[in-house]
């Protein structure tokens, strides 16, 4: 009877201890959150700031949905406050700038955003700042196929050329973009230009041959993510085919291919008059047999 | 010529001519008989309440009459083998058996074309399939190849009758009033005349060179009505062939079943001989292999690649659902019959019989795993749906049809055996007197 009573509570024992460890694991296993900021002015539209968070899961860096942030311009205040967001399943969440903050963002042109992260069971607090400069894109074309971006940053009172920036001059096409020739990226110049000529024949545009040319500016450091489009009639007029009425293999039986009715209709002929003489010979077998 | 006498000349008429039913003959007729009627009651079920009767659904839409569809056909196909191709090829062994297999290949393809309307679920309408038909479906090449088979079909029974109606119509026991109406109706004007047996002679050949075409059009078509169709399964290029070799195969084992049946109960052991049977047995063993070979192409790469897709069809035809009946389709359809008719004992005439028997059993299952498996695994997965539309088994009227279009197609080759002669009495005679003269 002993015996069993042992066991017994050598097992409660065994896992008290495995319980009691997960709880002091869970404890230490709370780790930090990266937060990761950047700004997009994207062609003439309201800006906005894109907000991702990443932790290290077995060793790896792996992104953290589900988790709430504030995002602020300038300082962490409620007045200042952009929005309160969620990461999604990729963990990442945006922020429109909002019209309230209208004033606060015509007031200094190099623009700070704050990210806080309160904290939870899994993930300590944590907190990101991006500051960026006010800039713009200007993007223009000339007659034999040039395209010219001008990168501008608002200094004091007025625009002023930047120098010394990668520009990528690019054709929009869906969810992706092709260089306009051999060369990706090109450096502003001491006008804060640059020029890329347009080398792509007959690329497929819409039905009137519009394509969209876009210069931008990818994760800058100053300033952030820019992007300029621009709507070009460079592309090749894309003529939709209607194949109803016409004469296709899944028309109606009335409208199949010419090829297809000859090709069976010779068949059908060739075997049915083979047939046909057969009948035929028949009827003469019957009268050689009358006439014998 | 003459070195045959006329007294052997009559006992082989004696010996080939149609003979009345006797006690067992009836019997077998009423059996069949009470299979097409209950067939019948099933299918006058079937119209009145529709095909609800049945057990096909949304997705098994196609059951076993397809299946029974594409198995006649295939054993339709014996009729351009043993008489046209073996014709061509100057084959003469095979002459006692070519009415043997017209009348198989008659019957069957009458049958096909019921079949297919069966499965209709309304068949009134079926005028509209000539009326609005599009000649790009292959569903009207098959029905135009079907009925192109069929009346080749008729006509390679007809032509080779000619002789012997003539002979028929000249015995001194003269059958029934009916059938003798009949026989003059077909063939009186017959007098055997050199003209004639000329025309007969040529049609006979442009016969047997038109049908071998049509034959493999008729089931390359049938299997196209599958392979044009993107299911898993189907989506094959091997279809083709895959189904003629098949076809040759069942119509083979038919013909193995028929010879022994007849030469049994007609007592024709002096004209379906034992060689017969063992050269029948050989070229079953080369169909089986030729199958065989078929098989392992069909289902070797997509096997061995198991695309997502394919996966759930060939793992239930392999270790799943359907895996008792292919495993037992392929041993009993094509293993065993080549085990067997290896040797020379195995090609016996109640051995080939007994393999005839499992070549059709085997063909028949076949086809039903071409048609069932593959409705039951979709590429889009069954989601919300009844769970009977998950399994298939045939409801008792699918059944009772089935079987009742079964012994229809039997019931068509008893009465064509009990109306004509089922070796060709005229040929019979020809090559006994040209053996006599060697």
């Amino acid at each position: 009877m002993k015996l069993p009573i042992i066991r017994f509570a050598g097992l409660l024992v065994v896992f008290s201890s495995m319980n009691a460890h997960s709880a002091f694991s869970q404890a230490a296993e709370k780790s930090a959150l990266s937060i990761g900021l950047s700004y997009f002015s994207i062609d003439d539209k309201v800006p906005y700031v894109v907000v991702k968070t990443k932790a290290k899961i077995e060793g790896r860096f792996r992104p953290v949905g589900g988790e709430a942030l504030k995002i602020y311009l300038g300082s962490e205040s409620a007045g200042s406050l952009i929005k309160e967001v969620m990461t999604d399943d990729k963990g990442e969440a945006f922020a429109y700038i909002p019209p309230a903050l209208h004033q606060e963002w015509g007031q200094n042109p190099k623009k700070t955003f704050l990210a806080t992260f309160a904290g939870d069971k899994k993930y300590d607090s944590a907190s990101a700042d991006l500051t960026v400069s006010r800039a713009k894109m200007v993007i223009d074309t000339s007659g034999d196929r040039k395209i010219v971006a001008t990168l501008l940053e608002w200094k004091d009172s007025g625009w002023v050329p930047v120098k010394g920036v990668d520009v990528a001059i690019a054709i929009k096409r869906l969810d992706a973009y092709l260089n306009v020739n051999q060369t990706p990226t090109y450096s502003t110049d001491s006008t804060g230009r640059v020029t890329a000529e347009f080398k792509r024949d007959s690329l497929a545009g819409d039905v009137n041959g519009n394509i969209v040319i876009v210069a931008k500016v990818d994760d800058n450091d100053s300033y952030g993510n820019l992007l300029q489009e621009m709507t070009v009639p460079w592309g090749k007029k894309f003529a939709t085919e209607d194949t109803f009425g016409k004469r296709t293999l899944y028309a109606t039986g009335n409208r199949a291919p010419v090829w297809l009715l000859l090709m069976s209709g010779s068949i059908i002929l060739c075997v049915w008059s083979i047939l046909i003489y057969l009948v035929v010979n028949l009827v003469r077998i019957k009268r050689l047999g009358k006439m014998g | 010529m003459e070195n045959l006498n006329s007294a052997a000349e009559e006992r082989i008429i004696r010996d080939l001519l149609p003979q009345k039913f006797g006690r067992k003959g009836k019997l077998f007729v009423g059996i069949l008989i009470v299979f097409c009627l209950v067939g019948l009651y099933a299918y006058y079920r079937q119209l009145q309440y529709g095909l609800v009767v049945t057990a096909m659904r949304d997705y098994a839409s196609w059951g076993i009459y397809i299946s029974n569809f594409v198995f006649f056909v295939a054993i339709s196909l014996v009729g351009s083998l043993i008489t046209a191709v073996f014709r061509l090829l100057n084959v003469k062994w095979s002459m006692p058996l070519t009415r043997i297999a017209e009348m198989i290949a008659v019957a069957a393809i009458i049958f096909a074309a019921i079949i297919i309307v069966v499965d209709m679920g309304r068949p009134d309408r079926f005028y509209n399939l000539f009326l609005h038909g599009r000649i790009q479906s292959p569903i009207i090449w098959d029905v135009i190849v079907i009925t192109t088979y069929f009346f080749i079909s008729l006509l390679l029974l007809y032509y080779p009758l000619l002789p012997d109606l003539k002979i028929l119509l000249g015995v001194k026991n003269a059958p029934a009033k009916g059938l003798q109406r009949f026989y003059r109706f077909l063939g009186s004007f017959w007098k055997g005349t050199d003209g004639q047996a000329r025309l007969n002679e040529k049609a006979i050949s442009i016969l047997c060179i038109t049908i071998i075409p049509v034959a493999f059009s008729i089931h390359t078509v049938t299997s196209w009505l599958f392979a044009t169709t993107y299911r898993p399964g189907w989506d094959s290029t091997n279809f083709g062939a895959y189904f003629i070799a098949g076809a040759f195969l069942v119509g083979s084992g038919a013909v193995g079943v028929a010879m022994y049946i007849f030469r049994k109960v007609y007592h024709l052991e002096k004209y379906i001989t034992e060689d017969h049977f063992d050269k029948m047995g050989k070229i079953v063993v080369l169909l089986s292999l030729i199958y065989l070979y078929f098989n392992i192409n069909e289902f070797l790469t997509p096997v061995f690649k198991m695309k997502r897709s394919e996966s759930g069809y060939l793992t239930d035809l392999f270790t799943g659902n359907f895996a008792g009946v292919f495993w037992f389709a392929i041993l009993t359809g094509m293993i065993l019959p080549v085990v067997i008719l290896l040797f020379r004992k195995g090609r016996k005439p109640l051995p080939v019989f007994i393999v005839g028997i499992m070549v059709i059993v085997g063909a028949w299952l076949k086809r039903y795993l071409i048609v069932t498996p593959t409705m039951l695994n979709p590429f889009l997965p069954m989601y919300n749906v009844p769970a009977g539309y998950h399994h298939y088994f045939p409801s008792w009227e699918e059944w009772a049809i089935a079987f009742g279009s079964l012994a229809g197609a039997v019931l068509v080759i008893t009465i064509l055996a009990r109306i004509f002669p089922v070796i060709p009495i005229h040929e019979t005679l020809t090559e006994q007197h040209e053996t006599a003269d060697h």
